[in-house]
């Protein structure tokens, strides 16, 4: 009799018994406490201070595992950095983001002393800023490029932009490319794409004009009229003028350099992000992918896929297999 | 039949006033042989200049290379060089063909760095730079094209360079921007209520400083050095007798306008003169004397075209000086300077233009029109605005109303009036 009386030890005599039916529902639904989620995987580049955060056109996941950017003067100071060894951290930003206007810039890590200024560093300057920073870790000093390395550098500002600006902003094979890399991420408003596309397209036709219609004020006669055909032939030619430098040099690296350096990094981020985007499409004749696999016995292709080999090693075997 | 070239006239001693119509024209004298066995004397060479302006070709450019056979318009330095090469028109001498993949490969390179850096460099002096402007080139241009255009088209020519040269931010030479500026800023200072200096006491009483009695030319002079020196130090280090004929050619005629034009702030000659660059004004005076008179080069006359046209072997073209084909391209001009509405009318136009390239002639008579209707609609809206009423009279007066006695006085007097019983 009294050992069935006895209450269970937790129920003391203090609280109201609980009623059968909640019982039974804590019963089938037991608490349970989670650990605490891990924080996103974003959080952990901004806690990462220590080094210096190179902003680029990128999506959210390419900045995460460092990939290229997919802007070719982005891609061309991204590969330069890596290239000279030096650790920085990738974060995706717009023009809007940045001191000049335009992107990349570097902002450098935070210095020891409190008072000192944390400038960032626009594209400019990025060349003397990884020439001062090199220390004991990194590869040998680059040396000034050379008179005839201006000249080459040209090629690639001139006649391969202006191609890369038309394929990529004017012609109408490309426009979902376009919406996809520069329009969407900006805004998701209809009308908002409507009016960013436009001012692109006009910005990169006025651009494309200033540069071809070098004298004589052509571009004020010009009316927005892009003479498709000279911007292909001319970045044809351009490519294999490059192509030509580059079986001249025996390291296979421009300028018969025995590492790799700015000029490299320039040429690579045009031909990767020609290989990427522009290979797909048959355009015949106009194919930039075509031209750059068809010039020179294919030397830029190896020069390419050589440098992506030894910066990405990691994306390299995730896109063999 | 004969190649037609349209460039810009020839200006300054130079066979034209522009970079690459000055190159396509060296490379033309360079290369073309003239054939001896024509009976005509009009058909003795292969091509024939003639003096143009962009907005009289169907490609809105120059250099423009006109192939009547065919009806083609190519344009462009680069352009016409690779057309004339493929055709193998006209009758090149052979010692300029054969070059290794090398020399090639400069060729292409050093074209690409005379387009993106010598002529950004020939915009500052020839047309950012006020001084400059005012006393060479803007009279240059006023020479070469036919009446009513140094109007409009200078201007426009102008805005395109400064545009051109704005990456070297050296705007301020151009001071007539530079004092709308000031201007801009006074207004908009006064407007906020801010006391202003009177320009009276401003000016008299004190003497200019250094810094202000300096030509901008003057206070921009170390970076003007910096960014020529930088181009000349690369064409420097370039053997010249070493280089394809294009190459060569291009770099004449960025080099010649550098030197020759007889500018009054001969920034870019004076670096040039130096001793490091004696070898690029000696290469623009091989090539200078090469050439000859521009007046000795194979231009097409009134007289020469009236005889052409007569024996049929050309048609009337829109690049025809006649008043008509004037008259639309000044309406042009007069259209594209209308805020907004000026932009994309160029825009459709242009786009319309390379559009009808094949119809000449349904191409003129949209010109016609086009410039008939707007003058027309300009004289109608002028007639309109005198038929209208005036907006009020045109002397306006006001009067105070007369009144007698105390109430004349205002709120004074009505205290001394006598309030009505």
């Amino acid at each position: 009799m009294l050992t069935v009386n006895t209450p269970p030890a937790w129920r003391t005599p203090r609280m109201p018994p609980v009623p059968r039916l909640l019982q039974r529902l804590f019963d089938s639904v037991p608490l349970v406490t989670y650990e605490a989620n891990e924080l996103p995987a974003r959080a952990q580049v901004s806690s990462d201070a220590e080094l210096p955060t190179l902003y680029v056109f990128a999506s959210e996941e390419d900045a995460r595992l460092g990939a290229p950017s997919f802007n070719p003067s982005c891609l061309k100071w991204q590969t330069f950095l890596k290239i000279s060894n030096l650790k920085f951290t990738l974060r995706p930003s717009t023009n809007h983001a940045s001191p000049t206007g335009s992107l990349p810039f570097l902002l450098p890590p935070p210095p020891s002393s409190p008072s000192a200024k944390r400038n960032p560093i626009p594209a400019s300057k990025l060349y003397d800023y990884a020439l001062t920073t090199n220390n004991n870790s990194t590869k040998s000093v680059h040396p000034v490029p050379s008179l005839r390395q201006e000249a080459y550098q040209s090629l690639i500002d001139l006649p391969l932009r202006n191609a890369f600006l038309y394929t990529l902003y004017l012609s109408p094979e490309h426009t979902a490319l376009l919406d996809r890399l520069y329009i969407q991420p900006a805004s998701s408003s209809d009308l908002v794409q409507l009016a960013l596309r436009h001012q692109l397209i006009r910005a990169a036709e006025a651009e494309i004009l200033k540069s071809t219609h070098a004298t004589s004020g052509g571009a004020a006669f010009a009316g927005g009229v892009v003479d498709s055909d000279a911007i292909y032939r001319e970045a044809r030619d351009a490519l294999e003028a490059l192509a030509s430098l580059l079986a001249q040099s025996e390291t296979g690296w421009f300028f018969n350099e025995k590492e790799p350096g700015l000029f490299d990094a320039s040429v690579f981020g045009y031909t990767y992000l020609i290989g990427e985007f522009f290979d797909h499409h048959d355009e015949g004749d106009r194919s930039l992918g075509r031209m750059v696999r068809q010039t020179g016995n294919r030397g830029l292709v190896r020069h390419r896929d050589k440098l992506f080999g030894m910066l990405w090693p990691d994306l390299l075997v995730g896109r063999r297999k | 039949m004969v190649l037609e070239v349209h460039v810009w006239g020839p200006a300054f001693g130079l066979a034209s006033i522009d970079a690459e119509c000055l190159a396509t024209v060296a490379y033309l004298k360079q290369t073309t042989t003239p054939t001896s066995n024509l009976p005509q004397a009009a058909n003795k060479y292969d091509y024939r200049l003639i003096q143009s302006s962009p907005s009289a070709v169907p490609t809105n450019r120059l250099p423009a290379l006109h192939d009547p056979s065919n009806n083609t318009w190519i344009s462009g330095y680069s352009s016409i060089i690779s057309h004339l090469k493929s055709t193998a028109l006209p009758s090149p001498t052979e010692k300029y063909h054969e070059h290794s993949a090398r020399k090639q490969a400069d060729s292409t390179a050093y074209i690409a760095f005379l387009s993106a850096h010598a002529a950004p460099l020939v915009a500052l002096s020839l047309y950012v730079s006020s001084a400059n402007w005012a006393a060479t080139t803007r009279p240059a241009y006023s020479a070469i094209l036919p009446f009513p255009l140094p109007w409009v088209e200078p201007p426009a020519i102008r805005a395109a360079m400064s545009e051109r040269a704005a990456h070297l931010g050296l705007s301020s030479l151009d001071t007539d921007a530079e004092a709308e500026k000031i201007e801009a800023a006074e207004t908009a200072s006064a407007a906020a209520g801010w006391v202003q200096v009177p320009a009276s006491i401003k000016q008299k009483t004190r003497q200019k400083t250094i810094k202000e009695s300096m030509t901008p030319e003057q206070k921009s002079r170390i970076v003007l050095e910096g960014v020529t020196t930088d181009v000349l130090d690369v064409l420097a280090a370039v053997d010249w007798d070493e280089q394809t004929v294009e190459l060569r050619c291009l770099a004449f005629a960025y080099l010649a306008l550098m030197l020759v034009p007889p500018v009054p702030r001969s920034f870019l000659s004076e670096v040039i003169g130096r001793k490091e660059f004696w070898g690029l004004c000696e290469f623009v005076d091989v090539v200078r004397s090469s050439m000859g008179q521009p007046s000795l080069l194979y231009w097409e006359t009134p007289s020469t075209r009236a005889r052409l046209i007569s024996e049929g072997k050309k048609t009337e073209s829109p690049s025809s000086n006649t008043a008509v084909a004037l008259t639309a391209r000044f309406a042009h001009g007069l259209v594209h300077d209308i805020p907004l509405i000026g932009q994309e009318w160029r825009r459709w136009w242009a786009q319309r233009r390379v559009r009808q390239q094949q119809q000449s002639k349904a191409h003129i008579a949209l010109a016609t029109v086009g410039g008939v209707v707007f003058v027309a609609a300009n004289v109608g809206l002028f007639y309109l605005y005198k038929g209208l009423l005036p907006f009020g009279a045109p002397v306006q007066s006001w009067r105070a109303p007369v009144t007698l006695g105390l109430s004349g006085f205002g709120a004074a007097g009505a205290l001394f009036s006598f309030p009505e019983l």
